[in-house]
């Protein structure tokens, strides 16, 4: 009886250490990175080896993850590990982009206005979703006129120059107008709080900052299934026109029923895609990304409140081709320290040296991607694609344009693309 | 004659030995896993460079392991740190100088600021030379 008691004993002892040694091979092998800026060891790569460089202005042996990420840098057991990180997989989405891309007055609060990115993209027209709310109640005689006093979520901005200063969170609920009620109901879908879209599906986006600048959509219109991983790790300026479009081109509302419609057809080239059907464009309307024309201030706003796309939307086709009594404007870069250099180096598509004469904007924002060429012609490389493109002014052709009509349906009559 | 076979009782007592034998010897294997655990050792702050007459007058040696660049003038040797001021990337050595490939900060041969958005020269590391004519770096 002794002696088997004690067979039971070693075989349950046995086991009990095989157990232990199998539970200690599984065990995640830590692997430390002390980042430079922070100085403060982490542990997450010992899982997140793999993943890639999330852009090269952040370097992950310069920055970590934690900086951005939160989360618990000593932890090696995954739940413990990720229980304190910010917004899940997405750091920039607004509620908690303060601390993640915001923090250590990184693009928030920095002595240098132009990276105060947080400050302009939470209070713009992207964000706020002011504008269709003013303009919706204003069609339906809610209002007096179309100035934004609503948005999807209440701010202050006293020092806004723009006349509004302040929105109140919009509650459609209290509504009276049963039109509105929908609309509150069916369309406070399309900024940059609302839940992120990644299903895998065409018109995928993140919230916050991801929702342009990580490429969530393939721009290969070939493939079946055009969008990407969404535990992408990606940073990028070089935008292309599929991120815009799962926002800007997804489909319709029906103003009656106040229901989305999704966009249906399925185009295999940038010609059908780049715009819905009805939509009036020239040849590089569409050729070109939107961010080769539509600048930082109009996508990301300048920090003040807007009551309309159109009041912060500026750029024009006179702004690169000037009209037939002006050439656009021009800037030479003799300052070192001049915001184009920069955005060149964050997205290399050209080689900027002092000297070189680029467009600038009728409120002074550098076209840097342009470039004036010694014939007098201009030259511009797309942000997203590397292509150059060539162009003319309009002084000195043929062009059968009224000077004092410089909106875009003035172009579309002649320059429109057939498709 | 005795029977080759074992008893039961022989096999048990084989069986607990062995079963024992491998308790113990997991058990030891543990103990020396766990005795020979070292911690992550901190960052160095000293390095050593070599001899001293192994780096020519005239010459900057990038030393990627600090990361820094060793420069030999004709009347000593100096140290310029290659972490960015800015954010702490690591700069690149470029003929007229260093760059930051995060955000751009150019500076000159010396490590002074060009351009920004960095606003402090790189930092300049101690070097000496010890009695055996090697040099030594500290970070520190």
């Amino acid at each position: 009886m002794r002696r088997s008691l004690l067979l039971i004993g070693s075989t349950f002892l046995l086991i009990a250490l095989l157990v232990a040694a199998w539970q200690e091979s599984r065990r995640v092998k830590p692997v430390a990175l002390t980042p430079t800026l922070t100085g403060k060891t982490e542990y997450c790569i010992s899982c997140h080896g793999d993943l890639a460089e999330i852009s090269k202005s952040h370097p992950v042996q310069t920055f970590g993850c934690v900086i951005c990420h939160g989360g618990e840098p000593l932890a090696l057991e995954a739940t413990l590990a990720h229980s304190t990180m910010r917004g899940g997989k997405n750091p920039s989405d607004f509620s908690v982009v303060e601390s993640s891309c915001g923090g250590d007055d990184c693009h928030s609060g920095t002595a240098e206005s132009f990276s105060n990115h947080i400050q302009r993209g939470t209070t713009s027209i992207q964000a706020t979703y002011a504008g269709a709310i003013a303009l919706m109640r204003y069609t339906y005689g809610a209002q007096p006129d179309p100035a934004a006093l609503y948005g999807v979520t209440s701010i202050n901005k006293p020092a806004s120059t723009t006349g509004v200063t302040s929105l109140v969170k919009y509650e459609p609920i209290s509504e009276s107008n049963p039109q509105l009620r929908l609309f509150g109901g069916s369309c406070l879908t399309c900024h940059l709080l609302v839940q992120p879209l990644v299903n895998g599906g065409r018109y995928d986006h993140f919230t916050g900052c991801a929702a342009c600048h990580t490429p969530t959509q393939s721009t290969d219109l070939t493939s079946v299934d055009t969008s990407t991983d969404t535990n992408i790790h990606k940073l990028t300026t070089a935008i292309s026109y599929t991120q815009c479009d799962t926002c800007h081109n997804r489909g319709n509302y029906d103003l009656r029923s106040m229901i989305f419609v999704a966009r249906t057809d399925q185009p295999a080239d940038r010609l059908h895609d780049y715009y819905q059907p009805i939509a009036q464009f020239t040849r590089c309307e569409y050729t070109l990304d939107c961010v080769d024309c539509h600048t930082r201030d109009e996508a990301m706003g300048d920090g003040n409140l807007y009551s309309s796309k159109f009041d912060i939307q500026y750029v024009r086709c006179k702004t690169c081709h000037g009209t037939l009594t002006e050439l656009p404007q021009t800037l030479t870069l003799t300052d070192p320290d001049d915001i184009s250099f920069r955005l060149a180096l964050v997205n290399p598509v050209v080689e900027l040296s002092l000297g070189d004469i680029i467009l600038i904007t009728e409120k002074g924002e550098a076209l840097w991607n342009t470039r004036l060429l010694p014939d007098g012609t201009y030259q511009l490389v797309g942000k997203a694609t590397g292509q150059v493109f060539t162009f003319k002014p309009v002084m000195g052709s043929g062009c059968l344009q009224d000077p004092a009509d410089q909106g875009s349906a003035s172009c579309h009559k002649c320059h429109s693309v057939k498709r | 004659m005795t029977d080759p076979r074992l008893s039961r009782r022989d096999f048990l007592k084989l069986t607990r030995d062995l079963l024992l034998t491998a308790s113990g010897l997991l058990g030891l294997g543990g103990l020396l896993r766990y005795l020979d655990y070292q911690s992550q050792p901190p960052a160095p702050t000293e390095f050593d460079l070599g001899p001293a007459s192994a780096y020519a007058p005239g010459s900057r040696t990038v030393l990627p392991q600090v990361p820094a660049v060793l420069i030999r003038t004709e009347t000593g040797f100096s140290v310029i740190s290659l972490v960015c001021t800015h954010l702490g990337c690591t700069v690149e050595s470029k003929s007229d100088g260093f760059a930051c490939p995060c955000h751009g900060s150019r500076y000159d041969l010396d490590g002074k600021v060009t351009r920004g958005p960095a606003s402090k020269s790189l930092a300049e590391l101690r070097v000496e030379i010890g009695l055996d004519g090697k040099l030594i770096l500290h970070t520190q």
